[in-house]
């Protein structure tokens, strides 16, 4: 407990250089793309995946969503294997960063938007005022409306932030605590240690939700304005 | 044996800070060993799975192409075979057309021979019915010529004559019974 809870949450320095990028670059490399047929298994497993993933995330588009595929698939992807990396101990995940969440999801949402406003630019200003609405309550619906798409980037962001730093936090709040149960009360640090194993199989699991529902979200708007 | 010595040394010196973070490590460590442990050779065999469909399907393509060009090599040494039989065949369909040829030329020959025949039967006949009527014009005529050339005379004498036989034959007869 030498230094506070949040200092795995600062940007990795080593001697004094930032290697942040090398971090976030770092995940690429786990996901091999040989061009031959027959493959290891890794890259067998990882091509099945990537297969299925994206024939039931794009299977509801058209074929101008469907152009997004390779986007939405490298979402995922990236999202999903940094949040896994980040449970290894001592590492940092560029996701708990909300610049970071945030950079990638004001780009994307406002891409659908704009693409929504070019293409179908009726049909995207109707979406601001929601069918059977009485005729009073119509201005306030509109703001509304306008403050909910507005709200989307930044809850997006949020939202993974929130939710891996959260996890992170709580990983390491029970470590400690287990550790100094440890020398009071050796069960009392056994049951901890349970919980902290408990949390981190709900960590993995967190971990891949959260890209998906990203991903997911992304490309429901996308759906909304092609 | 490194290992051990490196981490006791590390532990001991505190180069390697015994914090939350081990416990965090060792819990995800735990987790990870357990679900490799467990679903490791599930997920390698199925990975295995789907590279032999690959070389399967490979495979199938080429043994179809394979049993296809087999196929068509025998078909055309059948071929071959067929063509060689052939001669046989138009041998046989030849002398078959030979043999009704010759048949029905005997048969017109036949006809030709018969048609013939009639014709020279019916002068033979023809000739026959003059040969008679010619005959008996002069059995007629030397019989009438006969009957005129017998005078009164010579038929009284010949029937005197015919009444004596008759009377002589009379006379024998009656003594015969």
């Amino acid at each position: 407990m030498n230094e506070n809870l949040f200092a795995s949450f600062t940007t990795p320095m080593m001697m004094g250089v930032p290697i942040v990028v090398l971090i976030i670059i770092f995940p690429s490399i786990l996901f091999p793309s040989p061009n031959r047929l027959i493959n290891n298994r890794l890259a067998t497993v990882q091509q099945w995946l990537i297969q299925l993933v994206s024939k039931h995330m794009l299977s509801i588009h058209n074929y101008k969503g469907q152009t997004w595929a390779l986007m939405l698939m490298s979402l995922i992807l990236f999202i999903g294997s940094t949040n896994l990396l980040g449970l290894l101990p001592h590492s940092f995940t560029p996701t708990t960063q909300l610049s970071m969440n945030l950079g990638m999801a004001i780009p994307l949402w406002a891409g659908t938007v704009v693409m929504g406003f070019r293409h179908k630019t009726k049909a995207s200003l109707a979406h601001f005022l929601p069918q059977g609405t009485p005729l009073p309550l119509i201005p306030m619906l509109v703001i509304i409306e306008t403050i909910s798409l507005f709200i989307q980037p930044v809850a997006l962001a949020v939202r993974l932030t929130a939710n891996i730093t959260a996890g992170h936090l709580l990983i390491h709040l029970i470590g400690g605590a287990t550790l100094v149960l440890m020398n009071i009360n050796p069960v009392t640090a056994l049951i901890t240690f349970i919980i902290l194993i408990l949390l981190t199989i709900l960590e993995l699991a967190v971990a891949l939700i959260q890209a998906y529902v990203f991903t997911l979200l992304v490309s429901l708007y996308l759906h909304d304005n092609t | 044996m490194l290992g051990t010595g490196l981490l006791l040394y590390m532990l001991s010196k505190e180069i390697y800070v015994v914090n939350h973070e081990t416990i965090a490590g060792a819990s995800t460590l735990i987790v990870l060993i357990y679900a490799i442990r467990k679903f490791g050779p599930q997920v390698g065999a199925f990975a295995d799975k789907l590279n032999e469909e690959k070389v399967a399907k490979a495979q199938e393509v080429k043994d179809t192409a394979i049993n296809s060009l087999k196929q068509a090599i025998a078909d055309e040494n059948k071929e071959q075979w067929r063509v060689e039989g052939r001669n046989y065949l138009f041998d046989a369909k030849r002398s078959n057309v030979v043999m009704l040829l010759e048949t029905n030329y005997r048969e017109r020959l036949l006809h030709v021979y018969e048609e013939v025949k009639k014709r020279l039967d019916y002068q033979v006949n023809l000739q026959h019915v003059i040969f008679r009527r010619e005959q008996e014009h002069m059995v007629n005529w030397v019989e009438k010529n006969v009957i005129q050339s017998l005078t009164a005379q010579q038929e009284k004498e010949s029937i005197a004559k015919c009444i004596a036989d008759l009377k002589v034959l009379s006379k024998a007869t009656h003594a015969s019974l």
